[in-house]
């Protein structure tokens, strides 16, 4: 006789079942969303670079895709990496926390690991392909025909030097830029289809007419003529023009400046043309007009000028040259003082009357200013010394440093990013100004290639994505840590001959450096929102790269939302 | 082989046949000689398998139940306040449905402190689920375990031996040692369900619904009323293999007798001696030695008992408030008979005090001569 | 290499933990790190409620919902089975909360680590009966507020950590899950160690501390942030490795995050202040005593590890 079971199942209770048809989702009343944002970073950035994401790929050693990544932004990672003012990293969200992230000397890394790959870039495809002429193969002009090629245009550069690259070629000297990296970065542009006619000038080579007969014009030529200071004794052999020493020296050409060398100005140009003059071997004095505070060039360039052994004189102003029977010169320089600028303008220079200050040298070069060459352009295309801004209407447009705007390498490319966009948009016959409206990046003016494209594809543009703040930071999820100094060689070596200063990052470095990012807005896969959802229904958006979440289970705790380092989760209340 | 042996040696005896190769257990007087013996035959490699020296019988009796689970054959042994610091466990063992075999050596509960032999302690147990043998000596304790292995591991429910202190536990007495191949043959190594299966995981214990608690009780209800036909069953196999049993009750010189001697456990081997010399001098008493407690044998004391005028449960416990359990079970399963006995419960031995034949013998005249029924318990003590 | 979230997970949802369980996220990152082969025992707590009424459970791998102060002697006696059995390549795996641990199942836990019976025991740490509605237990901190405690808990919290050392227990370590991948290391270096390991997983209880569910991770992460639950492990009761430097944020960080703690004087936080820095220099004394070279490494940031 058995009657007790014979299955041990049924003498005890032992559950098989899952929980999983049980919907707790019902319980709660708020549930996660992601929300894809833009850094400040990224917002700063003229050139609207994708700097979270290609980070992200620094971090994890994928370089081809964090040079791609840049690429759909940016046509010149390399030339950024190394001459860019980076606002980007004033903006750093990180910079309120610790240290900026590195993120100059970071794009720099991924152009200089990919230097021998060829990236894989993907142009729209354009069955009706329409003749767009550019003027000038400054970073401005290249970057509007790369941006151009990309939306599947053709286009002619007309460039009047013999070789591409406008101030990049001529202007940067060779320390701060090597030519091999500019090289490498035009013949990628170039490589996707792009005419480049070097050797024609508009107006001589080349009439406006002649110009006028293509679809859509961008005229990029630049601004190289050196402004004068209208001095008496400024047109003497021993005073140079700033642009012309520094185009002479990119010409390869063997000169000498002399013993002592004055610099007039206080920019950019001032500290290339000073720090060029010290490597040919002459004693450079910067006269500035204003302080080292007010000073235009970027500080990492100052500071290393300085450390070559650069001699500063500020607050004083030339007003006169003189020759000097030796061969010499002496400069009369009236000295100034500073009065407080108006509406956060920078302080004013003004006279101390009476006091000067005499100073004999051998050379003065004055870099004061550059202005633009506007004897071909047509006078309803000038404003005020500049080229118009002319972005409505019409088949003319322009940028880089010929329009009123600040000169930067990396504003320049904005301005040929957003010439491209707008050609498209005046060629499809769309009011350009409702798009770029669309496909910005925060408020501050930079476009999102990414995103203009992905409206073209939709036939819709959404609006852009929100700035992440600092305040939305988790920073419990990132210890402090120190910003990695970027190594440059000895000054003593430095001047030797015109070879690169800075290194590059190390491997170890550019990692350590990638970490350090809080990709703000962007999901860096930290998996976070993943360790700590109670429920483990986080799960991988393989289409968007982003998290998903199981709602049907999800209590709306709200972890994934606060342990988002990043604020990539946002709750959203149900009704 | 017949060794001179104490119970508790004896029944270490059988747990080295029974092949159990997972022992738990926690040092307790007078129960620490089987943990000492079977601890022995561990480290020397005797004994295969692992003895767990857990830190106290709560822990032991909670080992014993997920190694059950999962599916191996366990042992333990305590006694007295061991067996109550247990008492969560051996509701858990029950529910369970785990066949763990305990040795529990029946000695009094504090206070006031004692090591002498008294079965409340195992009484007090009787409502865990676990079945419970009362043994009269070493031979039986041997015995009773591998039996209960072969009845707990059909029915799914833990067995209790019990034993009582120093006259079973500590008395030397020639015991019968089966051979190791017979053991083996009556009891085949084990096939328990493994129930942690991780090709299949389940939840065991879960928590229910009152509908199913219930459903699950009933069903151990039934597995626990299978027993006394199991356990009767299994007593003639072994009988068949080794040549002894004991029945679940064992009537003796019953049949002629008009009044019947109830007791239980080492009691009884007194008990034998007594009635000899009560029939010697005429008078018509039996003898009752109930083995199998739990499940309480109902039907088949019932039939012994028919026709009987007296019965006289001797009881070396004291439920307080209530007198002898042995008698408080007997009265209820007796309480529908035709003619229902005078039930006259005597509380002798409790707290290990000494029982002669003398003693029984004036018990059992104190009941004949007794004309009125008692329900009050009677506290015996020699004059 | 698979993502953790492509790996496979052993606590499904649906279970009937509170919005923002930390308790939830612990067992899940531990049953994860533990893989299919796993035996786990749970005991009466909220992590029966995670279990499941039948006939559904959240367990991925076999479980059973052991009595509350036996989780250890359980894992222990299914551990010394599979021995028997040969099944070397399972093992048992037992979850308690700090009720379950510090206070009713310290003897049961006691006795499985002085036998050193090999199994992995994970004290989920809420510092209180949560299960049953707040009360204190020994693992509650100082001056928190319970439903027995309305004036504040007088007594400090206990060092179950030192009561393992002990023991002379071959693997004993904290953890929280605010540091995810730390847990998951150290349950597979346990995973690799034979005998009694002993993980204190501090698992952060919103309903309990009075605190928002989302902040579950935040607070963990802070409770090492300011050395309250300092990172380390113990390596057969005499190795003492301080996993994670971390920044030693005050106090108050932590504290006033929580309801459990709103009621406290500045005298109070002091004296939580004074005991949590003389806790942090003990450990780093008993640290840099067990062994010199570890000190130095670690002062680099990042995880450090005692040998494997």
């Amino acid at each position: 006789m058995k009657v007790y079971p014979e299955s041990c199942e049924l003498l005890i209770p032992i559950s098989y079942g899952s929980t999983e048809i049980i919907e707790t989702g019902k319980w709660g009343f708020q549930k996660p969303e992601m929300v894809l944002g833009a850094a400040p970073c990224e917002e700063s950035c003229p050139a609207g670079n994708p700097i979270a994401k290609f980070i992200h790929f620094v971090g994890e050693a994928k370089y081809d895709l964090a040079l791609e990544t840049i690429l759909k932004e940016n046509p010149f990672p390399g030339v950024c990496g190394r001459v860019c003012f980076h606002p980007c990293e004033r903006d750093c969200n990180r910079n309120q926390y610790d240290e900026a992230v590195s993120i100059n000397a970071l794009e720099r890394y991924v152009f200089d690991v990919t230097m021998n790959q060829k990236p894989l870039l993907r142009p729209m495809l354009n069955n009706h392909p329409v003749r767009i002429a550019i003027v000038g193969a400054g970073p401005a002009g290249l970057s509007c025909a790369y941006f151009l090629a990309m939306l599947g245009h053709r286009a002619t550069i007309f460039e009047a030097r013999n070789e591409p690259g406008g101030v990049l070629r001529w202007g940067i000297p060779e320390y701060r830029l090597p030519k091999t990296v500019l090289k490498r970065e035009i013949r990628r542009i170039l490589e996707l289809g792009i005419e480049l006619k070097t050797g024609v000038t508009v107006g001589k080579g080349l009439s406006m007419e002649a110009l006028s007969r293509y679809e859509a014009i961008f005229l990029s030529p630049g601004a190289s003529q050196s402004l004068t200071l209208g001095i008496e004794g400024e047109n003497l052999t021993q005073v140079w023009r700033g642009t012309d020493f520094l185009n002479r020296i990119n010409a390869q050409e063997r000169i000498r400046p002399g013993k002592e060398v004055i610099v007039i100005g206080g920019g950019n140009t001032a500290m290339d043309v000073a720090r060029s003059a010290r490597r040919l071997g002459s004693a450079v004095t910067v006269a500035y007009r204003r302080t080292k505070k007010e000073m235009p060039a970027i500080s990492e360039e100052i500071e290393e000028t300085e450390q070559e052994g650069v001699h500063f004189e500020f607050l004083v102003q030339p007003v006169e040259i003189r020759s000097l029977p030796n061969g010499r010169i002496r400069v009369k320089f009236q000295q100034m003082r500073l009065k407080k600028g108006s509406q956060g303008k920078r302080p004013h220079p003004i006279p101390i009357k009476g006091s000067f200050l005499n100073m004999e040298t051998d050379r003065l070069i004055i870099a004061a200013g550059e202005g633009v060459d506007l004897s071909w352009v047509p006078t309803d295309l000038i404003e005020k010394g500049f080229i118009k801004e002319t972005f409505s209407g019409g088949k003319f447009f322009s940028g880089g440093d010929a329009v009123n705007q600040h000169r930067s390498v990396v504003t320049a490319i904005s301005s040929g990013k957003r010439a491209a966009i707008s050609i498209d948009l005046f060629l499809r016959g769309i009011d350009p100004e409702e798009v770029l409206s669309k496909i910005g990046i925060g408020s501050k003016g930079a476009l999102s290639m990414e995103a203009y494209m992905r409206g073209l594809e939709r036939g819709i543009w959404e609006g852009p994505k929100s700035i992440v703040g600092f305040d939305k930071i988790n920073t419990l999820f990132f210890k402090p840590s120190e910003r990695i100094k970027l190594k440059k060689i000895p000054s003593d070596q430095a001047l030797k001959g015109f070879s690169e200063v800075r290194r590059g990052l190390s491997s170890g470095e550019a990692k350590e450096s990638a970490s350090r990012c809080f990709s703000c807005g962007t999901c860096n896969e930290c998996y976070n929102c993943y360790y700590f959802c109670p429920e483990g229904i986080v799960s991988l958006d393989e289409m968007n790269h982003t998290r998903k979440v199981d709602l049907d289970h999800c209590k709306g705790c709200g972890i994934c939302s606060k342990a988002c380092p990043r604020h990539v989760i946002e709750m959203r209340l149900i009704s | 082989m017949r060794e001179f042996m104490t119970g508790n040696h004896a029944v270490a005896h059988a747990v080295k046949l029974c092949r159990t190769p997972l022992i738990a257990a926690y040092p307790i007087t007078p129960q620490t000689p089987i943990y000492e013996k079977l601890s022995e035959w561990e480290s020397s490699g005797l004994l295969q398998g692992i003895m767990m020296r857990t830190e106290s019988e709560h822990s032991a009796m909670a080992s014993c139940i997920a190694a059950s689970l999962t599916g191996v054959r366990t042992f333990t042994a305590t006694s007295s306040q061991g067996l109550a610091l247990m008492h969560e466990m051996l509701h858990f063992a029950a529910g369970c449905r785990a066949p763990i075999v305990m040795a529990n050596v029946n000695r009094l509960l504090a206070a006031p402190w004692g090591f002498w032999a008294d079965q409340l302690d195992s009484l007090s147990q009787r409502d865990t689920g676990w079945i419970q043998f009362y043994c009269e000596n070493g031979q039986e304790a041997l015995d009773s375990v591998i039996q209960a292995y072969k009845i707990a591991e059909q029915v799914f429910l833990p067995v209790m031996i019990c034993l009582e202190a120093f006259f079973v536990s500590h008395f030397m007495e020639p015991v019968e040692i089966p051979a190791q191949e017979e053991v083996d043959r009556f009891l085949p190594p084990l096939n328990l369900p493994h129930r942690f299966d991780i090709e299949k995981p389940g939840f065991l214990v879960p928590v229910v619904s009152s509908d199913l608690y219930r459903k699950y009780r009933q069903m151990m209800q039934r597995a626990m009323d299978s027993v006394k036909t199991v356990a009767a069953q299994v007593d003639d196999e072994f009988k068949t293999t080794f040549g002894r049993s004991y029945g679940i009750i064992e009537p003796i010189l019953v049949e002629d007798a008009e009044v019947l001697l109830v007791t239980a456990g080492s009691m009884t081997s007194t008990a034998r001696m007594a009635i000899q010399t009560l029939r010697e001098k005429g008078y018509p008493v039996g003898l009752l030695k109930i083995r199998l407690f739990r499940p309480f044998p109902v039907e088949a004391l019932q039939q012994t008992i028919t026709g009987k005028k007296k019965i006289v449960v001797i009881d070396r416990n004291c439920s307080i408030g209530s007198g002898g359990i042995f008698c408080q079970e007997l009265r209820a399963a007796l309480i529908h008979s035709p003619d229902p006995p005078f039930v006259y419960n005597y509380l002798a031995g409790i707290g290990g005090t000494d029982v002669t034949p003398d003693t029984i013998g004036k018990i059992a005249l104190d009941a004949i001569r007794r004309v009125d029924p008692a329900d009050e318990s009677i506290w015996w003590v020699d004059v | 290499m698979k993502s953790p979230e492509q790996q496979p997970n052993f606590l499904r949802p649906g279970h009937a933990a509170c919005a923002g369980c930390g308790l939830a996220v612990g067992m899940r990152l531990v049953l994860q790190a533990m893989g299919p082969k796993t035996i786990a025992v749970i005991v009466p707590s909220c992590e029966g409620s995670i279990g499941g009424v039948y006939p559904n459970t959240a367990y991925g791998v076999p479980t059973i919902h052991s009595a509350f102060e036996i989780a250890a002697p359980t894992a222990a006696g299914i551990a010394n089975a599979l021995k028997i059995q040969g099944r070397h390549d399972i093992q048992a795996l037992a979850f308690a909360g700090d009720g379950g641990t510090f206070d009713i199942g310290l003897a049961a836990l006691s006795g499985v680590a002085k036998n050193n019976d090999d199994i992995i025991y994970v004290c989920l740490d809420n510092e209180g009966y949560m299960n049953t509605g707040i009360q204190v237990s020994s693992s509650t901190p100082s001056f928190a507020w319970t439903g027995t405690t309305p004036g504040g808990n007088p007594r400090r919290k206990k060092n179950i950590m030192e009561i393992m050392a002990a023991h002379y227990n071959p693997y004993s370590a904290t953890a929280t899950i605010g540091f995810p991948q730390d847990l998951q290391q150290k349950i597979i270096k346990a995973k690799r160690i034979r005998g009694t390991k002993f993980i204190h997983l501090l698992s952060p209880c919103p309903t309990g501390w009075r605190m928002p569910p989302e902040l579950s991770a935040d607070i963990s992460v802070l409770a090492v942030e300011t050395n309250v639950f300092p990172l380390y492990e113990i390596e057969n009761g005499v190795r003492w490795t301080i996993n994670y430097e971390p920044r030693g944020l005050p106090v108050e960080a932590y504290l006033l995050k929580q309801g459990r703690f709103k009621h406290l004087t500045s005298e109070q936080i002091n004296q939580i202040q004074q005991d949590v820095n003389e806790e942090w220099a003990r450990l780093n004394q008993r640290a840099g005593s067990s062994s010199s070279k570890d000190r130095t490494s670690r002062s680099t940031k990042g995880f450090k590890h005692g040998k494997k």
